[in-house]
């Protein structure tokens, strides 16, 4: 589904990932783990195909298009979708309108007729009900004046109804109290499938006790240094990201 | 003194001072010399628009359950016209005409302009000198104005208006001052509306100009607010080549409070001015200014907000915000919050944001599946919009954004995007 091939992007002049490979089959569940400004979020908004990144060479290919070559909504119409760290606050645009337009901009893409407001209404409202979402939400403006959870939460709840088949969540997990990670971790678990793959950002190795990944990534220094299944995330909770840059660095020097 | 004698009066102070020039302080971002040329022209000797029938009823806000006074060219239209019966609603040149040019001291006042008042300036003189016509709109204490009162402007040339809204202990009125031009010409719509609001009054105004785009519209509201009463004011700017407006609000008694909201939205070479003025007289007095411009094209906005807290009005609560988004390079504001204040014991805050759509909320969108077109105009919009939440008018805000909308570089790719 998404193959990345020798990434290096920099960010005003500083080179931030420096080589990253990274392959994702359909169907899988990828934890991108590491310390802070290694580049974990740069690699996920990358993805997404926000501005501000210099991309100075490598590829990446998703369902065998260049994703690079792609605008934003492109790839959102091609099945993208990036659950923000940040999620932006956007007075006088309606949440649900948002999504409306979101959707039958999809839909148009793929030949399909637009939803009507009935149809549209009811998958929203079951959306809403899968991560407990306030329906009031659904009338409010765009994430405006909701609590970091609600964020969150609202998040999740667009990822649902936009059914995205690479969905990139950038510590979605962070600033969540217990029972909202559980409503969250639900919503992203329903929505794996064999022709879907996510790929999330975390720095904890609790959400992973809910939405339980095929493969855990430590992406430091720019690069993916060691890749593991669920147990590494265990290790490296106990023994923190220094052991594996150093093993990094050795088999780097036995070169 | 008779009106007509005020009215000389006013005449001789505009001989006297004349045209404002850019040379004066208030003036000095809009240049009107452009209607020179109209002051030559003697407004009362030109004859009304024929078959004017099917452009009130083609340029109306269509469905608005509303009473009606239509002018067509500073002459009231009665004919076209639905007044109520239990209030008050008529044409002042008829009052006038009624009364022998005696008119109780209320309506005399009305006429009265003095060189030293806040933003004087010769063409409010001349309005009160010239005026045609206006609307006289008495709403009797402890009345409520059951449906709004919308007055439609129609013109085709230059005119000058004076309207008068004097609103009794208590009572309730929406006025929606309408001014549609259907004219090429490069005529003058010269304008003033006069409020008066005794205590516990309240009244919501609307101001819609939508001249055409040769035209020139300059307009004074002055407002005078006794104790508790309310006033809440939209001035939209869409049309015109040239608009300046002058809103001069005085709290003269403890409680009153008012809210000023301006929107405009603007293109091509348009240019509108707005110099605002709150008197705080009294203590307790609550005043709240919003205003957003939206600048296309070569288009300049001048926004003035000043705010004068007088030596006794204690507890004062002020606050202004003026958001201006640049659509682009070219487009100008000029932005300018003064605070006059002569107390200790107030509250006053203001600010001026001149900016560019946010990148972050663009790219947000744009991650949901919306163009990066559809994207700016849903967030110039928004922007805008936020202006007229305050307006509890449904079909009058519906009409308001359905003209600013088509405004937008590409109103067309919202469609659908809107509830």
């Amino acid at each position: 589904m998404l193959v990345i091939k020798d990434l290096h992007v920099s960010v005003v002049g500083k080179e931030i990932l420096k080589g990253l490979n990274l392959t994702i089959l359909a169907g899988e569940v990828h934890a991108i783990m590491g310390p802070n400004g290694a580049g974990k979020s740069t690699l996920a908004n990358v993805i997404a195909g926000r501005g501000g990144y210099e991309i100075t060479s490598g590829s990446v290919t998703y369902k065998n298009k260049d994703l690079l070559a792609m605008l934003p909504e492109e790839r959102a119409w091609a099945g993208v979708f990036l659950a923000f760290q940040y999620p932006v606050e956007i007075p006088g645009v309606n949440n649900t309108y948002l999504l409306k337009a979101g959707v039958n901009a999809k839909r148009k893409q793929q030949d399909l007729d637009a939803l009507d407001a009935i149809d549209f209404m009811k998958i929203v409202k079951e959306k809403a009900k899968l991560v407990e979402l306030d329906p009031s939400f659904l009338s409010r403006s765009v994430n405006e004046g909701f609590s970091g959870g609600e964020k969150k939460r609202n998040e999740i709840f667009q990822m649902a109804v936009l059914e995205p088949s690479l969905a990139l969540l950038d510590e979605t997990d962070s600033g969540l109290d217990i029972d909202a990670l559980r409503v969250v971790a639900k919503g992203v678990n329903k929505l794996r499938g064999e022709d879907r793959a996510i790929m999330m950002v975390t720095h904890y190795q609790r959400l992973l006790d809910y939405i339980e990944p095929d493969f855990v990534h430590v992406l430091a220094n720019g690069k993916i240094l060691k890749t593991g299944d669920k147990s590494l995330a265990l290790e490296l909770e106990e023994r923190g990201y220094d052991w594996v840059k150093a093993e990094a660095l050795g088999s780097e020097k036995s070169v | 003194m008779s009106v007509a004698a005020i009215r000389r009066r006013a005449f001789d102070l505009f001989k006297e001072t004349g045209l404002p020039s850019t040379r004066h302080e208030d003036w000095k971002y809009t240049d009107i010399s452009r209607i020179q040329h109209v002051l030559s022209i003697d407004s009362s000797s030109t004859a009304p628009i024929d078959n004017h029938a099917s452009i009130i009823n083609s340029t109306a806000i269509a469905d608005l359950d509303a009473y009606k006074a239509v002018l067509v060219d500073g002459v009231f239209d009665d004919a076209h016209s639905n007044l109520p019966e239990d209030v008050t609603v008529l044409s002042l040149a008829a009052f006038l005409n009624d009364m022998g040019g005696q008119a109780p001291d209320d309506i005399q006042r009305l006429f009265e302009v003095r060189g030293d008042e806040p933003l004087f300036n010769g063409l409010l003189a001349l309005n009160s000198a010239k005026a045609s016509d206006g609307v006289l709109l008495c709403v009797a204490n402890n009345t409520v104005l059951e449906k709004p009162l919308y007055i439609q402007h129609i013109s085709t040339q230059t005119n000058f208006i004076r309207h008068a809204i004097l609103m009794g202990k208590q009572a309730e009125a929406e006025v929606i001052e309408h001014y549609v031009g259907v004219s090429e010409e490069k005529a003058l719509s010269s304008l003033s509306s006069n409020v008066i609001l005794k205590q516990g009054a309240r009244l919501q105004h609307i101001r819609i100009q939508q001249e055409s785009n040769q035209q020139t519209h300059i307009a004074r509201v002055e407002v005078k607010q006794l104790q508790d009463s309310s006033y809440t004011l939209h001035a939209v700017e869409l049309g015109c080549a040239l608009s300046r407006v002058d809103v001069v609000v005085a709290l003269a008694e403890q409680g009153a409070t008012c809210a000023l909201n301006g929107l405009f939205v603007l293109g091509g070479r348009q240019h509108v001015d707005h110099h605002t003025r709150i008197d705080h007289i009294a203590p307790h007095c609550t005043s709240r200014e919003n205003y957003r411009t939206v600048l296309d094209g070569r288009s300049r906005a001048v926004f003035n907000g000043k705010v004068v807290v007088h030596k006794g009005a204690v507890k004062t609560d002020s606050a202004q915000s003026n958001g201006n988004l640049l659509l682009s390079k070219h487009a100008e504001i000029d932005t300018k919050p003064e605070l006059e204040i002569y107390n200790d014991d107030v509250k006053c805050a203001h600010g001026a944001t001149v900016g560019q759509l946010d990148e972050q909320q663009l790219f947000y969108l744009r991650s949901r599946g919306i163009s990066a077109v559809a994207a700016q105009e849903l967030l110039t919009f928004a922007f805008a919009d936020e202006v007229l939440t305050s307006m509890s008018n449904q079909q009058v805000r519906a009409y308001i954004e359905g003209i600013a909308f088509a405004k937008l570089p590409h109103g067309a790719e919202l469609d659908g995007l809107l509830g």
